[in-house]
């Protein structure tokens, strides 16, 4: 009896199994059908697969591109960071076949291209071929910030960014844009509401969460893993640079609002001082750049970067910030060779470091050095005549890059703390009169030089 | 007992019971099920896991995707959509058209598409045309035919229209007196049955459709010369067809489906929306060899004119070298039409909301589009700088690729225009000959970044300075002393009749008889003598070669110059200093070129032609070139007529107003 019910248990069970495994079968298949195989190779487990399929939707994409003439080049962190480990190799070799999929093959959701506008011609057959293809594919497309900065213009909404998928893997295209200044233009990737929100982890994607800046790269035509693709030539500065490209767009219309407020001075003076502070400060990154030291608009200088998108006619000089440890000697003898002479210098490297140099016309070039404790950021001030010491808090802040007078440069990340620490609350008002040892709402008295020191921290010329 | 012996050797009793469990098992099976039960059991655990894992996975896959479907990546701004004007599935449209001596209106379904009560203002015939699908007014004209010829514009207008689209027309103030026959007989064949009586201040107004069926019409007759007819309103109704009927089967490609959206909103440009032949939108010029120019954009400044910008951007699109990725259409002004036609072409336009008024306005315009254009293209040094009343020559860009690195080098240069003010049909010759001059002739030209930049752009009139853009170039404290360059035969041509400074007669004067360069590839001549010193090397050699005309006769005679081809003449006019340009004027009135001011000159020096030889006119003793002229010719004075003086004051403006 005992017996007669197991087996027919036992039977029970490995029908109902049965039963379960062409219940699984189905199911694939349905999931399959509508997902184009996304789970399929998640649940199969079998890595090869996987791997192969990213593969393959890479070289469809390349594909698709090189059929429509349209030059894309990769910008993939993950794979530019295992081509870097192999670059000597890559860079050598004229690209035969390789024996294993090394690069395209990684595990990643996406796969990361670049695509220089001017470079195409944005036809429609594009997304019909892919379409054919198999790709689905989403454009996202936002306001241009080219004309963002001008009075009333409207009209052209510019692509930044689009996004292919094939079966379980996505291709992500990056549009690129010259602008102002010589430097490269990423937008944000913004989806708009009735866009389908599932269509790929967009969290996990490299590029769009912020705009970014780059500089132009040069490219390297390779062959990695039986594909020609074009990466920057150096790898590793890309990484490099993508790691902080995020890009601030000034508040063009914050800035229209404050010249309603409070007109432009159209004047031929503040013509003139706008032309020479522009022509000085495009001189001053020159220099500051070839030498390498990173530096950022500071005081009046980044007062005018956001609150009116321009130099402030009346401040007299241009201001820039440096971080102490960027500090080289070569400095005051590249501003030297530059045609600037310096005028004076205040401090040491170890101590409320200034360095003023003496532009064309009555420009002043002011470079503030800022010293990082653990809670903030203090540059100082020194007072000629009386060897009094000043010291100006600031919140911690990052760097993030900015356009401004058509000039690609750093400006803090956290602008509004950075504003409102030097000039207060009221930084939306302007004030002709302005003192550098007491308005500043920022400032502190810092004792004074002791007097054997003055030769070495007061220096005017 | 005695068969049992014991022995240690071996161990039978080990192997009889594996061999009695084997025998056991074999016997039994129960190892067997057991072992199938196992192996059940297994599979079945297998099965369950597996299947634990496939929901598992698709669950977290799932959820995986709904949080992470990017908070981040949200748009902040909540796109709220404006329902645009809503398509009503109505196969019945409510028309209202009154017309009166002081008003007009017409109403679709109670929207207003036309109402006009101004005064002075929009005498004659509004014609409207209606979609006869959508209900979509497609075209808005109206022909002053009151006045003479505005007839004939309104039977080519009505000719352009496709079969099947709904026409309105109504009449406000006068529509009749110069309105002929022929367009009676057009109206008449539209189906309209008092057309051919309508006279002087009579009301009407009309609803019909192009190809037949009439939908309503009222007239009121004037009853006295002094007044006019009562106002009449109709209302009718006008039944929709399927979109289907109303649209042209085209292949389907990118070109044609941008044709059909064109179509299905404009009216009245002819042969493009055609069903049977419809005219080409792409033209496919052939490319330049060693194009300069094939990377400098090109800014086209346009205003509400779009049957001028369609006629516009087929001549540009058509001349060689031109490069369409390169092109930005400026509109000022959000009007709809403009941007059809750049769609049309596959163009990319850019829409700019008016600031200030009349020539301010036009000016704000001009420098929010130079500085887009640069913003656009940051790698540019030049820009081209176009507006929409310009036909461009075949050869525009090879002209310009030519010539192109003179400007880049020669910082005496202030621009290069395709435009010669003197170019007239009887005054220019030679396509491949080019001038320096101290005007800035504008209407097709180029533009450095750097004079923009750190220049123009800084101290551009603002929007209270209701100065023009050009005049305001012009001027010394713009110009410098710098020059442009410009073709003897110009490369662009002036058509706008319609105009903020432009009426037909003032075009019938100055512009209809203009020069245009029509044959390719024209290769210039010297152009390295355009350079500043060699430049004054050139004409240092041309008058030394030059015939003095005989100066005792009359310049504005025809026998003033002889019966030559290809011969050099000068002739030497008084211009006490640098500001005189009194005799000028005078002879540049009986050569009926350009005299409203002073243009084309260059240090005193005129260049023309005159009878197919190069004539040379001098001002003298201002210019330095006044050293050439004998002793013994006296230089040409003419006097102003002095009685003309008012007459020539009111032109004067508008001309200085004009290009």
């Amino acid at each position: 009896m005992q017996k007669i019910n197991k087996n027919v248990v036992l039977a029970l069970l490995s029908l109902t199994s049965l039963v379960f495994l062409l219940f699984q079968l189905y199911y694939y298949k349905f999931y399959l059908s509508q997902k184009n195989g996304a789970v399929f190779s998640k649940v199969r487990g079998s890595q090869s697969g996987q791997d192969s399929t990213r593969w393959h939707v890479v070289r469809k994409f390349l594909g698709l591109i090189a059929s429509h003439n349209i030059p894309v080049y990769l910008i993939d962190p993950l794979i530019l960071g295992l081509v870097d480990k192999d670059i000597e190799q890559i860079r050598s070799s004229p690209g035969g076949p390789t024996p294993e999929c090394k690069y395209f093959c990684a595990p990643r959701d996406f796969t990361t291209f670049a695509l220089l506008d001017k470079t195409w011609k944005h036809e429609v057959g594009l997304f019909r071929t892919a379409e054919k293809m198999g790709f689905q594919w989403l454009k996202f497309i936002n306001k241009d910030p080219r004309l963002d900065g001008m009075d009333d213009l409207s009209g052209v909404e510019i692509p930044l960014h689009y996004i292919f998928k094939l079966a379980s893997h996505a291709i992500h295209l990056v549009v690129f844009y010259e602008r102002s200044g010589n430097y490269l233009w990423h937008g944000p990737l913004r989806l708009k509401q009735h866009m389908d929100r599932k269509f790929v982890p967009f969290r996990k994607l490299h590029f769009g969460r912020y705009p970014g800046a780059y500089e132009k790269p040069e490219l390297l035509l390779v062959s990695i893993d039986d594909l020609k693709v074009q990466i920057p030539k150096n790898p590793s500065n890309f990484l490099e640079e993508m790691s902080h490209s995020r890009f601030l767009e000034c508040r063009y219309r914050e800035a229209r609002a404050f010249f309603q407020l409070y007109p432009d001075d159209a004047s031929l003076d503040a013509v003139e001082f706008r032309k020479k502070a522009k022509s000085l400060l495009h001189l001053a990154a020159l220099t500051l750049n070839n030498l390498g030291v990173k530096f950022w608009l500071s005081s009046g200088t980044c007062l005018g970067w956001y609150r009116q998108c321009n130099v402030i006619p009346y401040s007299k000089d241009v201001d820039l910030g440096v971080f102490i440890r960027d500090y080289k000697a070569d400095i005051i003898p590249a501003f030297q060779k530059a045609g600037l002479p310096l005028k004076h210098k205040f401090g040491k490297v170890e101590d409320s470091l200034e360095l003023s140099f003496q532009g064309e016309g009555d420009i002043k070039l002011d470079i503030f050095f800022f010293y990082e404790e653990d809670d903030h950021i203090w540059n100082g001030g020194t007072q000629a005549k009386s060897g009094k010491k000043f010291k100006y808090l600031f919140p911690k802040f990052t760097l993030c890059w900015t356009e401004f007078v058509e000039l690609k440069v750093h400006v803090p990340c956290e602008t509004l703390q950075y504003v409102e620490a030097n000039y207060g609350p009221d930084w939306k008002v302007p004030v002709k009169t302005w003192d550098w040892k007491s308005s500043p709402s920022n400032v502190q008295y810092n004792g004074v030089w002791p007097v054997d020191e003055w030769d070495d921290v007061i220096q005017i010329y | 007992m005695d068969e049992w012996k014991p022995n240690p050797a071996i161990k039978p009793h080990k192997k009889r019971s594996w061999y009695l469990a084997w025998k056991y098992k074999l016997m039994n099976q129960r190892t067997l099920r057991k072992l199938c039960q196992t192996g059940a059991v297994l599979f079945l655990l297998v099965t369950v896991i597996v299947n634990i894992k496939l929901i598992l996975d698709t669950r977290r896959a799932a959820y995986e995707e709904e949080e992470e479907s990017a908070q981040d990546y949200d748009d902040e701004l909540l796109n709220v959509e404006v329902p645009r004007h809503p398509v009503s599935n109505k196969k019945v449209l409510d028309v209202e058209v009154y017309s009166s001596r002081s008003k007009v209106y017409v109403a679709v379904d109670g929207t207003t598409v036309l109402e006009d009560e101004a005064r002075e203002q929009g005498r004659g015939i509004h014609v409207i045309v209606l979609n006869q699908a959508t209900g979509h007014v497609m075209a808005k004209r109206v022909f002053d035919t009151y006045s003479p010829h505005e007839d004939e514009a309104m039977v080519l207008f009505l000719n352009m229209v496709a079969r099947g689209r709904i026409l309105i027309f109504t009449i406000k103030d006068e529509g009749s007196f110069h309105l002929k026959d022929t367009a009676k007989n057009v109206l008449k064949s539209l189906g309209s049955q008092v057309a051919p009586f309508l006279s002087w201040r009579d009301m009407w107004t009309f609803v019909g459709k192009k190809g037949g069926e009439l939908y309503g019409e009222k007239h009121a007759k004037s009853p006295a010369l002094s007044t006019w007819g009562d106002p009449v309103l109709l209302k009718t109704e006008v039944h929709l067809t399927s979109v289907e009927d109303a649209e042209c089967h085209w292949p389907d490609t990118e070109l044609n489906r941008r044709r059909k959206r064109f179509c299905s909103k404009v009216e009245g440009y002819g042969s493009v929306c055609s069903c049977k032949d419809p005219t080409p939108i792409e033209f496919n010029p052939d490319p330049l060899k060693d194009n300069k120019v094939f990377d400098v954009p090109v800014a086209v400044i346009a205003g509400n004119r779009p049957n001028y910008l369609y006629r516009m951007l087929r001549s540009l699109l058509s001349a060689q070298g031109v490069n369409p990725q390169m092109i930005t259409v400026f509109i000022d002004g959000y009007y709809e039409e403009p941007m059809d036609v750049v769609e049309l072409f596959g163009l990319s336009g850019i829409q700019h909301t008016p600031i200030s008024i009349k020539n301010a306005r036009v000016s704000q315009h001009y420098k929010a589009s130079l500085t887009a254009t640069f913003n656009l293209f940051p790698d540019a040094k030049f820009a081209v700088v176009l507006e929409e009343d310009l036909d461009i020559s075949v050869d525009f860009f090879s002209f310009l690729s030519q010539s192109i690195h003179l400007l880049e080098e020669d910082e005496s240069l202030y621009c290069i225009s395709a435009w010669n003010d003197q170019g007239y049909e009887h005054t220019a010759e030679d396509p491949s000959l080019l001038y320096r001059v101290e005007t800035m002739p504008g209407l097709g030209w180029v533009l450095r970044k750097s004079l923009y930049k750190d220049e123009l752009e800084p101290k551009w009139p603002t929007p209270e300075k209701l100065w023009d853009w050009d005049m305001w170039m012009r001027m010394p404290e713009q110009r410098k002393g710098r020059e442009c360059i410009i073709p003897d035969i110009s490369r662009s041509y002036h058509f706008g009749i319609v105009g903020l400074n432009m009426n037909g007669y003032f075009h019938e004067a100055y512009f209809k008889k203009h020069k245009f360069n029509t044959v390719p590839n024209v290769q210039l001549k010297n152009v390295e003598s355009l350079r500043k010193d060699a430049y004054e090397t050139e004409i240092h050699r041309l008058l030394g070669e030059a015939e003095v005309l005989d100066h005792s006769k009359n310049p504005c005679e025809d026998s003033f110059v002889p019966d030559t081809e290809g011969r050099v003449y000068v002739m030497f006019i008084r211009m006490e200093q640098e500001a005189d340009f009194t005799t000028w004027t005078q002879l540049a009135k009986c050569l009926h070129i350009w005299d409203l001011d002073v243009r084309g000159n260059h240090k005193g020096l005129w260049r023309l032609f005159r009878k197919k030889n190069h004539f040379l006119v001098v001002g003298v003793p201002a210019s330095p070139y006044s050293s050439k002229k004998p002793s013994s010719v006296t230089p040409i004075y003419m006097e102003p007529p002095a009685k003309e003086e008012g007459a020539v004051a009111v032109p004067a403006v508008a001309a200085a107003e004009q290009t």
